[in-house]
């Protein structure tokens, strides 16, 4: 009996080491890009849906269900822009809606409905962001925000006329459960009360400067591109184009390319899930696990061809591998979750990400400490 | 502001009620939906203007309960087991829940804006209720009544059905799509898949308006969905009436998908004419198939007939063509001969039908009447008429309601007034070229018939004096090209026209309370200054035009810019704004389809109000104002 229970400890402690020298990496990516019938160019927004997923590009709404692409829509189908830059799924109605350059749309039942800014009470038909609140869909436009109820088809605007908008340029959303948390390109990160209807900018304490003079004293930049609300954690993080920030309620924290995996300080999207932040970056796609504190990055080996994976770690160790396929693209726009995969959207196509367990994940070529620096694709 | 005080507005909040309306409220029944109980001994009547549910013992043919409801009931729904009723209340927006063993109610259960249609799901748990003027659907948890959400439907949702297999709920919405008024009209069937309550299709139903009740064959039929409509042909100069040059009425033939979460691409549309070359049967309403698909049932609510149609010598004539073919039947007025087997007249205005399980009863009610016509089946005869106890003696009011729906005023029945004012007095949305001595020119949107009492002269030109000018020579030269009313008739049908009202405003709250954008738009349109300070002249200003004192209409004709090179004069006849937000499209022409579109797009140099000065939020907030008026 005693044997039988150092045995199984053994095994036990064996199995943990195994599992802490072979964490599960993204090094299987299937690409969807002109090649295989996707249209070209920018991915600008992904959304996923059960086994559909919507992808927003500057060539319309594409679908693709169980992995395939189902159909692209244009504004032949009645979409009122073809550039894309948001969809959210409202998940009551199964009600589809679209953020265009032309205004906003919502497909449902296999029709468009389209709302304009002098068609509707929209505040500009350049729209960014699009989420939904219960019943309420919230608008990020470059003129202000609007919340939409399609129950009586009131369209409140919320600007500088009448919330803390430094700037009117809303460029994304996230909604928790009290607070919707709005990204200002140039005006910091807005959060709206949901009960007590009260706004409350967080901005730069370093005003204009792109130095960061106080570190984790506030936000990192106004510039902010993007912002996601984590519930597990309570936080809220947000993407500028000089690092990237994240927020509890009481501590902030800011991450910049010289201390951090960060590969780039220029952040196109952030999207946040129990202890993972995914960066979306001009020079790859950053993962940060917050309770071990690692960092892993992907891209495509420009010379190769293969992808590249630089871990690193909290004590400072770096580790690289390469895996046979890789993102689409370094420059990431933006990314959204299906279960333990990931979907991407990149400058050059859309991306998807699976991830392989501890055996399978070993390197394939090299596993050496990376070198300093960055290596450019 | 003087213009607007608490008072006013509670004044504005118009309810169709005792205690709020100068005139008589109408003591008649009106049956206007019916349900037969699963074993065929009950007869359940919803009667919209005495607020009642009848029960009627078929056997008997007697009235046996009467139970009062809310506000104009004018739908009914069983649950599957048949122990549980269900009645929507339009001008209460809410539903009674009514236990059908001791007639009791249960509950009442609040809805969205203006319920009309209901259906249970096949559990009995789920209730869905077409809310017209909501132009949604309420999903209620009956174990809990309470509305779960609302699914955006298409334009003025009316009634739903159940399909057979309970994975759908179809809904019909008796107003076309607001598009741009130089294209045909285009309906919508709603789809909504039961599994996931959700809307799986929209389905078009091209150049038809006024999709009403639901019925769908059995398999062996073909499993088909009826839908009974009226086709305009408002782009045509209405230069002549025969040949159905007006407009037409008929039944939408769609073969469903085979599955509830396919997209409205796997719905098949066909549209056959019920009328015949010399005779129509205007306004479709409801239709009913017998249990072996054999047979199926239309009442033309405005011929006072209910058309007997052999579905398989439809089916027939509808495989027998080729698809170029089958738009062409779409308006074949000699179709109708190929598979209408019999026209039964019945009584006044039939409007809801059932069939009895075993297929031997049709039960048709007759709302003008206060009756129900029983025909049998195996003689293909009314057998019987059910008096459901209304008042013998017929009012002035009563007679001109009559009229409203009585198309035999008309060249071969093509029309009655409730042709292009359906549901009582609603604008059909659509722009049409009437009475003009220049083709095609002076195309103008119908105009609403709710609260029009104050608000003369009338006719877009604001040529006509009173609702007399207006539905007497007139109509009868240009609408009905027949000697058209009497004038006794004419002062009863305008006493009729007279004493409808606008449903409940649901924008503005119960109390009258305003909220925070509607207060701001008030003040926009009550202004005198411009955002800079700049005295606005007084006709430039919303209330000179629009006057709250008189229904929002100053009841002038004004040249407000939006003249087109079509239109025949420059100033048109200023509308009352009571209830604008229910009806689009607007202006005279019904180019502006939304109300925004007012001052974004046809209003460039200001001579619509001095708008220009506004920011969209202020827009919005001027927007929110109008919608509670």
């Amino acid at each position: 009996m005693r044997h039988l229970f150092w045995i199984v400890g053994l095994l036990i402690v064996t199995a943990g080491v195994a599992g802490a020298q072979n964490p599960s990496y993204y090094i299987r990516w299937v690409n969807y890009t002109r090649a295989n019938g996707f249209p070209p160019g920018e991915v600008y927004c992904v959304t996923v849906d059960g086994n559909r997923v919507w992808a927003g590009t500057g060539h319309g709404l594409v679908l693709l269900e169980d992995g395939r692409v189902k159909k692209i829509f244009t504004t032949k189908d009645g979409l009122p822009g073809m550039a894309v830059m948001s969809v959210a799924v409202d998940k009551q109605t199964g009600a589809v809606w679209i953020g265009t350059f032309g205004g906003l749309s919502r497909y449902s039942g296999g029709q468009f409905t389209s709302y304009t800014n002098l068609s509707s009470g929209l505040a500009n038909d350049l729209v960014y962001g699009v989420a939904m609140q219960g019943r309420y869909v919230w608008v990020a436009t470059t003129a202000g925000v609007n919340r939409l109820d399609p129950y009586t088809g009131t369209w409140e605007i919320f600007n500088e006329s009448n919330a803390p908008f430094e700037e009117p340029w809303a460029y994304g959303i996230s909604v928790g459960a009290e607070k919707v948390y709005f990204a200002v390109w140039g005006g910091g990160v807005l959060s709206y009360d949901l009960a007590n209807h009260y706004w409350k900018p967080y901005t730069d304490p370093d005003g204009e400067m792109e130095l960061v003079l106080y570190r984790n004293q506030g936000l990192i930049h106004n510039i902010v591109s993007s912002v996601s609300w984590n519930p597990d954690t309570k936080t809220f993080w947000a993407s500028t184009y000089f690092g990237l920030s994240s927020y509890d309620g009481r501590n902030w924290h800011n991450y910049l390319k010289k201390d951090s995996g960060l590969p780039s300080n220029f952040i196109n999207a952030v999207q946040s899930r129990g202890d993972e932040v995914w960066a979306c970056t001009q020079k790859g796609l950053s993962e940060l696990n917050t309770k071990t504190n690692t960092w892993v990055t992907y891209r495509p080996d420009a010379k190769s061809g293969r992808g590249d994976i630089l871990v690193s770690r909290a004590d400072g160790s770096k580790h690289q591998m390469d895996s046979a396929t890789t993102l689409a693209h370094n420059y990431i726009l933006n990314l959204d979750f299906q279960g333990d995969d990931i979907w991407v959207a990149t400058a050059n196509g859309l991306s998807h990400g699976m991830r392989q367990t501890a055996k399978q994940s070993l390197p394939t070529q090299r596993d050496k400490p990376a070198p300093n620096g960055d290596r450019e694709k | 502001m003087l213009l607007w005080q608490p008072g006013v507005a509670a004044a504005l909040q118009r309810r169709d009620s005792d205690a709020g309306n100068t005139l008589p409220r109408s003591k008649y029944l009106s049956p206007v939906a019916m349900q037969l109980s699963p074993d065929g001994r009950w007869l359940y009547i919803a009667c919209e203007d005495s607020d009642q549910v009848l029960a009627v013992d078929a056997r008997t043919q007697q009235v046996t309960r009467r139970l009062r409801v809310g506000q104009m009931p004018r739908g009914i729904a069983l649950s599957p087991d048949g122990n549980t009723l269900y009645v929507s209340n339009e001008n209460s927006d809410d539903v009674t829940e009514i236990d059908a063993q001791t007639f009791q109610t249960r509950q009442t259960v609040p809805v969205g804006w203006g319920p009309v249609g209901l259906t249970t799901d096949r559990s009995g748990k789920i209730l869905y209720v077409a809310n017209t003027l909501g132009d949604d659907i309420s999903v209620v948890n009956l174990q809990t009544g309470r509305e779960l959400k609302r699914l955006q439907a298409g334009h003025y949702p009316e009634y739903v059905a159940l399909s057979r297999d309970g994975s759908r709920v179809y809904v019909a919405n008796l107003l076309a799509r607001i598009a741009s008024a130089d294209e045909p009209p285009v309906s919508e069937l709603t789809i909504i898949d039961t599994k996931s309550e959700t809307v799986a299709a929209r389905v078009n139903v091209p150049g038809v308006i006024q999709m009403r009740h639901i019925a769908e064959l059995p398999a062996s039929a073909g499993g088909y969905l009826l839908i009974p409509f009226m086709r305009p042909k408002n782009l045509n100069p209405l230069v002549q009436i025969q040949q159905g040059w007006y407009l037409t009425h008929g039944m939408a033939v769609i073969r469903p998908a085979a599955n509830a979460a396919d997209g409205p691409g796997k719905y098949h549309v066909a549209e056959v004419l019920l009328d015949d070359i010399d005779r129509y049967y205007a306004d479709g309403f409801g239709v009913a198939v017998t249990p072996n698909g054999r047979w199926a049932l239309v009442t033309a609510s405005g011929a006072n007939v209910v058309s007997v149609i052999n579905t398989a010598k439809l089916r027939r004539l509808l495989l027998s063509q080729p698809p170029a073919r089958q738009q062409e039947l779409a308006n074949r007025l000699d179709a109708a001969s190929h598979f209408v087997a019999e026209r039964l007249p019945v009584g006044r205005n039939p409007t809801d039908i059932v069939t009895s399980s075993d297929g031997r009863f049709a039960y048709i009610a007759d709302r003008m009447d206060d009756t129900v016509s029983v025909v049998d089946m195996e003689t293909m005869q009314v057998a019987s008429t059910i008096d459901l106890g209304g008042p013998k003696e017929i009012s002035r009011q009563r007679s001109g309601e009559r009229l409203f729906f009585d198309a035999s005023h008309c060249y071969q029945g093509q029309m009655a007034c409730a042709t292009c004012h359906p549901h009582e007095g609603l604008s059909d949305g659509l722009a049409w070229s009437l009475e003009t001595p220049q083709l095609g020119r002076d195309v103008v949107e119908n105009r609403t018939l709710f609260s029009i009492d104050g608000t003369s002269p009338f006719k877009w030109n604001g040529k006509n004096p009173n609702l007399q000018t207006q539905d007497g020579p007139r109509t009868a030269m240009y609408i009905f090209r027949s000697q058209g009313f009497s004038s006794t008739e004419v002062n009863d049908l305008v006493t009729y026209l007279l004493a409808l009202r606008l449903p409940r405003n649901p924008h503005l709250a119960a109390n009258g309370q305003l909220t925070d954008a509607q207060a701001r738009g008030r003040e926009i349109f009550f202004r005198d200054k411009t955002m800079d300070g700049k005295l606005i002249p007084p006709l430039d200003r919303c209330y000179t035009c629009h006057s709250p004192l008189t229904h929002y209409t100053s009841r002038v004709s004004m040249d407000v810019g939006t003249a087109t090179p079509d239109d025949t004069i420059q100033a048109f006849d200023v509308p009352q704004l009571e209830g604008v937000a229910t009806r689009p499209p607007y202006l005279h022409n019904g180019e502006a389809l939304e109300l925004e579109d007012i001052w974004t797009k046809f209003n460039p140099d200001d001579k619509h109000g001095i708008t220009s000065d506004l920011n969209k939020a202020q827009l919005n907030d001027l927007i929110e104002f109008l919608k509670i008026l």
